[in-house]
């Protein structure tokens, strides 16, 4: 089979953040999207396996034998939407199960279970993309980066934040509900300080997020909302 | 039987059946369709669309024929993808072994340039196996849709405030008590947080609101 060609990184790089966990195992995709397809790759703690190519995508890789285990179900289920929480776009890369060496390779089966995995995928909105390994995906992932890019949602801010306060005010917006590392990382860039974000207006916050009006809106409320001290005992 | 055609476009068919184009009457899917236990409608007026599904998704089905004679196949495609209708659009794309060197262009024209979803068969055979499971699982409640959730924010609202520098859980629910939202928190002056948490720890919540944050260094 013909080798698929690199592809172009004419449009200059794109910039990629990276769950610490998906490293082991991750390896060669982290690799190839740093030489072959010139990405920045940040590797820091996401709070889940997998990877934010935008400011409103995080893509997830599985194997396709993960998709088809009953018993992972609702695991999946619950990370899908926890991710849907937190993105707009959530991308799901189905890789082929690697064939251990001295191993024959073995047909997948197709269950009526797995089926309907990926029906129920598609109509809850997730972006499925099927890869026969680490080298493509890599590929796929860079091209969604790039796509994104073009489309104005590329993360144009640098992917790590510098000095101890900058680094309290990242954890402090990471906590927020609907706040994706993405979302925290472009707030803590742009605000001056703390206080600018909690005193500013639903478009201000949506602008500096780089985020959308519905999930300002939320950072809004949330920063105004009045605890219950009955509530906040329980 | 014309006048109803755009009634089947719109409505798609009932529970348990497809709605099918005339073209696939003699093929394999169909037959595997049948023997699976869904209905098949023939339908002459559907377009460019290959099948609908009760459950408002269409599908169209690229072959392994129609990806190695060329590109004519993205035409069909794009006019796919251009009539706008309710349904959920959904490719199946035959992946055979003949095909399988095309698939990644053709998976990057469908998902990346169209936007449209994309699932892998093996042929005929795999297609009707989907489609069916597709057809008798359509009344299960999708796992994978998010429901909004009402939940509590007192937790979540204690959790951001035991971020800042020097709160723990202790002073973070004193300061709850005075000041009730992160809002009024962080408009507090030293002197009204003092008493709380005491004047050191005062001063360092207010700067960490109030201190700019420095580029570079």
């Amino acid at each position: 089979l013909p080798v698929p060609p690199p592809a172009s990184t004419s449009t200059g790089s794109v910039s990629i953040l990276v769950d610490s966990s998906c490293i082991s195992g991750g390896v060669e995709l982290i690799t190839s999207l740093r030489q072959r397809h010139a990405a920045a790759v940040h590797v820091c703690s996401l709070g889940g396996s997998y990877f934010i190519v935008s400011n409103r995508m995080a893509v997830e890789r599985h194997s396709q034998s993960d998709l088809a285990a009953t018993q992972n179900r609702t695991q999946l289920a619950e990370r899908v939407k926890s991710l849907q929480a937190l993105f707009e776009r959530v991308c799901l890369i189905v890789e082929k199960d690697r064939i251990k060496k001295g191993e024959a390779s073995r047909p997948f089966q197709q269950t009526r279970f797995y089926d309907c995995t990926l029906a129920a995928l598609v109509r809850a909105g997730v972006r499925l993309l099927w890869s026969d390994g680490a080298e493509e995906s890599a590929g796929l992932m860079a091209d969604l980066a790039r796509l994104e890019q073009r489309k104005g949602q590329g993360i144009g801010v640098p992917l790590e934040v510098t000095g101890q306060h900058r680094e309290e005010a990242l954890q402090v917006f990471l906590s927020m509900p609907s706040v994706s590392y993405v979302h925290a990382l472009n707030m803590s860039h742009s605000f001056g300080s703390v206080e600018e974000l909690i005193n500013s207006p639903v478009e201000a916050i949506q602008k500096a997020g780089c985020m959308s009006r519905t999930r300002a809106e939320e950072i809004y409320r949330f920063l105004r909302y009045s605890c219950d001290t009955f509530l906040m005992n329980a | 039987m014309d006048a109803e055609a755009p009634v089947a476009r719109t409505a798609g068919p009932p529970h348990g059946h497809v709605f099918c184009s005339e073209k696939w009457r003699s093929s394999d899917l169909i037959r595997g369709l049948r023997g699976g236990g869904v209905k098949i409608l023939f339908e002459n007026e559907l377009g460019v669309v290959d099948f609908l599904l009760p459950n408002k998704s269409s599908v169209l089905y690229v072959s392994e024929c129609d990806i190695i004679a060329g590109n004519g196949y993205k035409r069909k495609l794009v006019r796919y993808r251009n009539t706008s209708s309710s349904f959920q659009e959904l490719v199946l794309v035959e992946k055979s072994r003949i095909s399988e060197q095309y698939f990644a262009a053709v998976q990057s024209f469908v998902v990346l340039d169209l936007g449209l979803a994309l699932l892998p068969v093996s042929g005929q055979t795999g297609a009707s196996q989907l489609i069916t499971h597709i057809v008798l699982s359509e009344s299960q409640e999708n796992p994978f849709r998010r429901r909004s959730a009402c939940c509590l924010f007192e937790p979540l609202v204690m959790a951001v405030v035991q971020k800042v520098p020097g709160v723990g859980k202790v002073r973070a629910r004193a300061l709850l008590h005075s000041f009730s939202s992160i809002q009024q928190l962080c408009n507090a002056t030293v002197a009204e947080l003092a008493p709380i948490v005491g004047k050191a720890c005062a001063q360092r919540i207010h700067s960490f609101f109030h201190q700019h944050m420095v580029t570079g260094s």
